[in-house]
């Protein structure tokens, strides 16, 4: 006859959680402080940190420059408006490499669940994913031009400091953040494949940016001028400068000017709104499979 | 060569969203020569200009890049490249075959696409079409070979890709002259400058090593990957 089994439950020393339970808002916040960390590589392995990190010193790279250029020949180095513009294929580069970061593993490797399963909604995560992009755009935009601005006032040039320009090249930076990170993570979300993602984003910057320059050169070769003025605004840095132009003033940094009045800030509302849709329109439907 | 390999390969390449990229371009390359033709007459200056800055500057890295890396990039990072060098198959001949699944691509989608838009815009007006194409299919060749390289090696081969074609070629080559000597897109150019008459073209590469260095980077590409391939280590990564 067999013995009655005595079956123990082991203490391992599972624990419930007593701590306090944060809501939604610290969520997304974590979400946003995870994803912005993430951008540069801060969190993940030692590879993922070298490309962003060369960029960001890529991008820094004019300012300091400039600044020992003011300082040695007591001359305005490089322009605060049109610092943007001038290093416009290193912020796409960024744009390109980083924002599938945020958006592609999520997508392939199906976690999307799990994050949703938690108070995050969609709106939530993706207002998150947004805004640690639009603030890693900025900063790398950002951190130059302060740091070109305290260059010029410790170099100390004759004249007056150049605060006006800096501070609406600083305003320029939020609304080319807020673009650039909108168009980023709608043309990174539609492939869960990081590869793919880097050359949809590339692939729409450089189409963007060369046909504006063949029909700007094509309108000019035949005299129509305001045609060509406004196939600049084709290329998304230059449709942000020329807000830039258009609402704080600033001297245009294509050499040409741009087509006068406020369209060019309704196209960035457009381009950003319809970016928006189509990302919100691509996770309807990422999130219920 | 291995058709069985081959045969997967350009259904992995045709059958996913890859593809739309890979097509995409061309179709914009042709609707802007359309377009270009019905704003005002198309004179040769601009179909030079249009072939220089958007088919041999954009759209052949791009497809270069999104081909060459295609082809065997997703396998190794999904870790299903392992099934295939599992197989007794030498490992230069799948480097080998890849290459030909992509380098036929951008051939397709590159060369033939910029021969109709400089067709479509002068016809054959100082052999601007058949240079162009000619330089194309050159240049295409050797970036699919290239950056098939670059996916064999780093797992951010379409961010290195990206950083060469714009960094190099668009920003260092366009201030020193010297890095024009090591860019495909000079290459692919001077192919076409020496083909077409046209006196709107200029290129600062002679024909002779234009040539023989896109022999040389595609070879070299090649047997690199394929010695690549024999010793390549799947270690997991994010």
């Amino acid at each position: 006859m067999m013995p009655e089994p005595t079956g123990v439950i082991h203490d391992i020393g599972y624990r419930h959680y007593e701590g306090a339970r944060l809501g939604r808002g610290s969520a997304f916040g974590a979400l946003m402080l995870h994803s912005l960390r993430g951008v540069f590589g801060l969190g993940r392995a030692a590879r993922a940190k070298i490309i962003p990190f060369i960029l960001a010193g890529i991008l820094l790279l004019p300012g300091v420059v400039s600044i020992a250029i003011m300082a040695l020949v007591k001359q305005q180095g490089m322009g605060y408006s049109d610092y943007a513009s001038i290093m416009q294929p290193v912020l796409a580069i960024f744009l390109a490499a980083q924002s599938p970061y945020l958006v592609a593993p999520d997508l392939r490797f199906r976690v999307l669940p799990l994050y949703l399963s938690r108070p995050v909604a969609v709106l939530d995560y993706l207002g998150a994913k947004l805004a640690a992009l639009t603030i890693a755009m900025f900063l790398v935009l950002a951190v130059p031009l302060t740091l070109l601005f305290a260059g010029e006032l410790l170099v100390d040039l004759p004249g007056p400091p150049h605060t006006a320009e800096y501070f609406s090249a600083m305003g320029g930076a939020v609304i080319l953040a807020v673009l650039l990170a909108a168009l980023g993570l709608a043309l990174a979300s539609f492939t869960p494949r990081r590869g793919l993602g880097v050359a949809s984003v590339i692939a729409f910057y450089l189409f963007t940016s060369v046909v504006s320059i063949v029909f700007f050169g094509v309108f000019m070769s035949i005299g129509r001028d305001v045609a060509a003025k406004w196939a600049m605004l084709i290329n998304p840095f230059f449709l942000v400068d020329s807000v830039q132009v258009a609402l704080f003033g600033t001297d245009p940094s294509n050499g040409e000017g741009y087509p006068p009045g406020l369209w060019s800030c309704l196209f960035v509302l457009m381009a950003i709104v319809v970016a928006l849709a189509g990302l919100f329109l691509r996770y309807r439907k990422a999130a219920s499979s | 060569m291995n058709a069985v390999v081959a045969d997967i390969t350009y259904r992995a390449m045709l059958g996913r969203k890859r593809i739309w990229l890979l097509a995409l371009l061309p179709a914009a390359l042709i609707g802007m020569a359309a377009l270009l033709r019905l704003i005002g007459g198309p004179d040769e200056h601009t179909a030079v200009i249009l072939m220089e800055k958007f088919s041999i500057g954009t759209m052949l890295p791009l497809l270069g890049l999104i081909a060459g890396t295609g082809v065997i990039a997703p396998e190794i990072e999904d870790g299903t490249i392992i099934h295939l060098l599992a197989k007794p198959i030498s490992r230069p001949v799948i480097a080998l075959t890849k290459f030909v699944v992509a380098a036929s691509l951008v051939a397709v989608f590159g060369a033939l696409s910029t021969f109709i838009a400089a067709f479509l815009l002068i016809r054959d007006e100082s052999g601007v079409a058949y240079g162009f194409a000619l330089g194309a299919l050159l240049g295409g060749v050797a970036y699919a070979a290239v950056f098939m390289l670059v996916g064999v090696i780093t797992r951010h081969a379409v961010t290195v890709g990206v950083i060469y074609a714009l960094v190099w070629e668009g920003l260092v080559g366009g201030y020193v002259p010297g890095a024009r000597t090591f860019s495909i897109q000079q290459w692919a150019t001077s192919i076409a400058d020496r083909i077409s008459s046209s006196p709107f073209l200029t290129s600062d590469v002679s024909l002779g090593f234009a040539v023989s260095a896109v022999v040389v980077v595609t070879v070299g590409s090649l047997v690199w990957a394929g010695q690549r391939l024999r010793s390549l280590s799947l270690t997991g990564d994010e």
